[in-house]
């Protein structure tokens, strides 16, 4: 991917704080998933290992799904503040 | 008494059976048995570090600093950091890599000036892939840099490994003031065939 110099995956450092900066950057690009995109072309990943991939991402996302789901409803709340003395 | 030794008798075939049922635990075949023995050293392990601290965890303390202005936009090239705008600024490029670090200063237009890595610094082998050694080198590098009069400079890394975090650390502690962070790891979603896995 070819982006923008110094515009694209850039962090500024805030008061010499460089360790905070870089753990921004890091959750950014692992969350988008480039980190472990660059973790996988390293070898070539042969096309049934990539079915069992896959296989298991979709597998995982409907777990997490439906997981969610569970804890909201535990978690919902009948009252017209949700958190009363919280702001 | 004849009770007694028939209830011995049973607990002895008992004990049998049970040992019995271990030897199904036991292969048979040496190389199976090798690489699960392989695996779960692999998961004892501890996690390998590729300096990239923060990636999985949220700290909740930098959830309230988002009111700071961490990321670049328009006037971003012009904005003045120690009286030089940002665009002409000096670029500190770092390449990461699993066995060593590579560390490069270069003006604004990329013509570098200082070239370093672990290897020259004096790290042979599998030290030279080590957070420590990145770190010395940066603080060599960062100490030249300083000479030649750069004190403002900006950070480019590219790639994963021991030295990612620890390669910038290095460069402040070397006496340079970092303004920027930036990543430049080449990540393609359709890249030619990599070289095969390797065989564990």
């Amino acid at each position: 991917m070819r982006h923008a110099q110094f515009i694209a995956r850039t962090v500024f450092v805030h008061n010499n704080n460089v360790e905070e900066a870089c753990r921004l950057l890091n959750r950014i690009l692992g969350k988008e998933e480039i980190f472990d995109q660059f973790r996988r072309t390293r070898f070539y990943e042969k096309p049934y290992q990539v079915r069992r991939r896959v296989n298991f991402e979709k597998c995982k996302a409907i777990y997490n799904e439906d997981m969610n789901r569970k804890i909201q409803f535990v978690l919902r709340k009948n009252r017209v503040d949700p958190f009363p003395g919280c702001n | 008494m004849f009770i007694k030794s028939s209830i011995l008798a049973g607990i002895n075939c008992i004990k049998q059976c049970t040992i019995l049922s271990k030897s199904a635990l036991i292969h048979t075949s040496v190389i199976l048995r090798k690489a699960e023995d392989r695996k779960e050293m692999l998961a004892s392990l501890p996690a390998k570090d590729e300096g990239t601290a923060g990636e999985k965890s949220v700290d909740i303390d930098t959830l309230f600093n988002r009111r700071a202005k961490s990321f670049p936009d328009a006037t971003t090239a012009t904005k003045l950091f120690n009286g030089i705008p940002f665009n002409e600024l000096p670029i500190c490029n770092i390449r990461v890599s699993p066995n060593n670090t590579i560390i490069s200063v270069t003006d604004y237009k990329g013509v570098p000036r200082l070239i370093r890595s672990c290897g020259i610094e004096g790290f042979k082998n599998t030290r030279k892939g080590t957070n420590i050694a990145a770190q010395a080198t940066a603080v060599t590098i960062g100490a030249k840099a300083v000479e030649l009069g750069w004190k403002t400079i900006r950070v480019k890394v590219r790639g994963l490994g021991p030295g990612r975090m620890s390669a910038i650390k290095g460069l402040q502690m070397g006496g340079l003031n970092i303004v920027s962070v930036t990543d430049n790891t080449p990540v393609s979603w359709n890249p030619p065939r990599p070289r095969k896995q390797r065989s564990l």
